[in-house]
């Protein structure tokens, strides 16, 4: 036998469920008990009628009451077992009964053995001894599922007759009385092997049992498995072509390369910017491919880099080399593709041609400088000259002349203004407006702010008043760069408010912050022009803003320029009309 | 701070108009001596000559542009130890740091007012060690 299935079917056999094995052994012995019970009454029937001649008829009655009140009893016991509702969990509770009732049979014969076999003649006495013979054999039969039960059935039989015989004095008997253990113990001899055999076969069967239900299950389990991962399939399939598609279309240059640099494959974009076909690009290392020599060792690094640590890379700009020969500068994103065992499979390289980005980039610039040169200098002039003529110091000038120079001051003002924001914005959104900010006291600030624009209010015959006291708070902020914020609040404050009236400015301290409001009492913010008041070129009416001037591009720096200071800017309804704007501002400690 | 008050002034700048305007402010409006330079080749000689007390530079201009004069004159005997007003419509404010790290004393940014560039002037002379 080969020992590795043996002791595979060892383990199946532990595999079972050994309740499941003990109810199975209670159930076969209770399915015996009819065919006991009925045995026993044709058998007790027989032995009453043959033993009826004896001297001890009542005791052959009263043994008959017994072997009657104990089969009603066992009966009981059936029937209760049948309808039990627990079989498995009370399994050891009814198999003592069940070996109670077997050690009560067996004890009734073994005291019909002991009464009787003495006072009755030869010949009954064989057919006691035959029967007796008789139920301990065919106990093997009903107890065998489990031999302690077989054991106490034939020892309530064996022992009393037994002793009857030892006793008897007569010695061919005292030698049978030697005979019967020896019968005794082969007897629960067989019926221990029986019970082993009915043991193993319990637990086999419990086993096959499990592993098919296992196996069903198991089954069940690989069948929606299946069905999942068909769907899965599908899916990466889509996945897949999608992926495809884009890259094939992808306006974008798209490589995938190996661990190692060489190139796996290219799409047309790829093939278009660099001017090989994928066919030619494919297996080349793409450091000599695609990069200037002088390049080659940083770049070399990099991939290196990306590879160990298996993050990707964007932004990454490089000069590129067609195989034309021209040089291009790239933009690349950089992103590897990881396994489960953290190998990467492969990168996927994105590419971008920037040349002509970065010469726009370059022409708004010099747009930018020459924009800030070529129209200051021209206003230099305009403005200035208009205002040694407006200031007097070239003498009286007609009245109607004045105010005409006035004029033309005031709107070379306004194009300054535009000009200042315009540039303002633009180095805001290219990132090049550096803040120099240091420890201030905000009051200081504030104070300044309504000094410098004093002057602008009286135009609008306006006042510009702090309300209460201004706390003498630090911030860290650009000095410069806050009072154009507050220049531009309170000039907008200014322009909005009706004549005679007062633009209020006031400061609250909340926790860890300050906040400056600058309060109106002009007509306030429209509704629909709430939420897009920050943007770039905001006026609530286009018409209003012509007649009180202004670019629209005052609030949006203002924003952006409280944002890089770390704080906020906003405003709020005042009771009574009008419009507080604030800006907060985190104190510094 | 000068003992002396400021009232002779040099300045480089090679735009007419803007030099005219600054001519009439510095004179009308802040009573002072000027001496303006139209080709920044000859500005050296002509500031020897005139011997301001304070000479300003316009930053663009054709030839030798003001920051490259202003080395120049950093590098000339009676001229190097002349305080330097840099006028502006383009420094950026690196630009203007670089030239105060250089000597440079001021920086005024174009348009600027001819009501007020005499007391900006003033200002800044009075600040001198």
């Amino acid at each position: 036998m080969d020992p590795s299935n043996a002791s595979a079917r060892i383990s199946l056999r532990q595999s079972a469920d050994p309740r499941l094995v003990l109810a199975d052994r209670v159930r076969q012995l209770y399915s015996q008990m009819p065919t006991a019970i009925i045995s026993t009454l044709i058998v007790s029937a027989l032995a009453v009628y043959e033993l009826r001649e004896g001297r001890y008829i009542e005791i052959l009655w009263f043994w008959g009451g017994l072997v009657v009140m104990l089969t009603l009893m066992r009966t009981v016991l059936y029937l209760g077992y049948r309808r039990s509702t627990d079989k498995v969990g009370d399994a050891a509770q009814w198999l003592r009964w069940l070996g109670i009732s077997a050690l009560a049979a067996g004890a009734t014969w073994g005291f019909a053995a002991a009464v009787f076999f003495p006072s009755h003649a030869d010949q009954q006495q064989v057919f006691i001894a035959f029967l007796l013979a008789v139920l301990v054999g065919g106990g093997i039969a009903i107890y065998a599922v489990s031999w302690p039960i077989y054991a106490l059935f034939a020892a309530g039989i064996l022992f009393p007759f037994n002793y009857v015989l030892a006793t008897f004095g007569n010695r061919l008997f005292a030698e049978i009385a030697f005979i019967v253990p020896v019968f005794y113990v082969i007897n629960v001899g067989i019926a221990y092997r029986l019970n082993r055999v009915f043991n193993s076969g319990y637990r086999l069967r419990h086993a096959y049992g499990k592993l098919t239900d296992d196996y069903s299950a198991l089954n069940q389990r690989l069948e929606r498995q299946l069905v999942e991962l068909d769907e899965a399939r599908r899916q990466v399939e889509a996945s897949g072509r999608k992926l495809a598609l884009f890259a094939e279309r992808s306006p974008i240059a798209v490589f995938e390369f190996d661990a190692h640099g060489s190139i796996l494959s290219a799409n047309p974009a790829a093939e278009t910017l660099f001017g090989y076909s994928a066919a030619e690009l494919i297996g080349r290392t793409g450091t000599e491919t695609l990069f200037p020599s002088s390049d080659r060792n940083w770049i070399g690094e990099r991939w290196s880099d990306l590879i160990r640590k298996r993050e990707p890379l964007f932004g990454l700009r490089t000069e590129a080399t067609r195989r034309d020969g021209a040089t291009i500068t790239c933009e690349w994103s950089l992103t590897p593709l990881v396994n489960a065992e953290n190998r990467v499979i492969s990168v996927i390289v994105q590419g971008r041609d920037i040349t002509q980005q970065l010469e726009a980039e370059r022409m708004k610039q010099e747009f930018t400088s020459t924009l800030s040169h070529e129209l200051r200098t021209p206003l230099t002039s305009i403005i200035g000259s208009l205002q040694l003529i407006n200031s007097g110091v070239l003498g009286d000038i007609d009245k109607d002349v004045l105010e005409l120079t006035s004029i033309a001051e005031r709107n070379g003002q306004r194009l300054l203004d535009l000009i200042n924001d315009i540039l303002d914005i633009e180095k805001i959104e290219s990132g090049k407006l550096a803040l120099f900010s240091e420890p201030m006291l905000l009051a200081d600030m504030v104070t300044e702010s309504l000094a410098l624009n004093r002057g602008f209010a009286d135009r609008f015959k306006v006042r510009l008043a702090a309300t209460g006291e201004l706390p003498p708070v630090k911030v860290n902020a650009d000095r410069k760069r806050l009072l154009q914020v507050m220049t531009n609040l309170l000039s907008n404050a200014a322009k909005f408010s009706p004549e005679g009236s007062t633009v209020q400015v006031s400061m609250e301290m909340a926790d860890g912050t300050v906040r400056v409001g600058v309060g109106d009492n002009g007509p306030g913010i429209p509704e629909s022009f709430r939420n897009r008041i920050f943007g770039r070129f905001a006026q609530a009416d286009m018409s209003y803003t012509r007649q009180k001037g202004g670019t629209g591009l005052g609030l949006s720096i203002c924003k952006r320029l409280i944002e890089m200071m770390d704080g906020k800017i906003g405003f709020s309804d005042r009771s009574g009309g009008g419009t507080t704007f604030w800006f907060e501002l985190p104190t510094h400690r | 701070m000068p003992a002396q008050p400021l009232d002779r002034i040099c300045y480089v700048e090679d735009d007419e108009d803007i030099q005219r305007i600054v001519r009439m402010s510095l004179e009308r409006v802040g009573k002072m001596t000027v001496e303006v330079v139209g080709d920044p080749l000859m500005a050296i000689d002509r500031i020897r000559a005139f011997k301001p007390q304070l000479v300003m530079l316009d930053w663009m201009m054709p030839g030798l542009d003001g920051p490259a004069l202003f080395a120049k004159m950093r590098a000339t005997a009676d001229v190097n130890e002349l305080p330097v007003v840099f006028i502006t419509a383009k420094a950026s404010q690196r630009d203007l740091d670089d030239l105060r790290a250089m000597g440079a004393v001021g920086a005024i940014s174009k348009p600027f007012s001819p009501k007020d560039l005499p007391d900006q002037l003033r200002a800044i002379w009075h600040a001198l060690p």
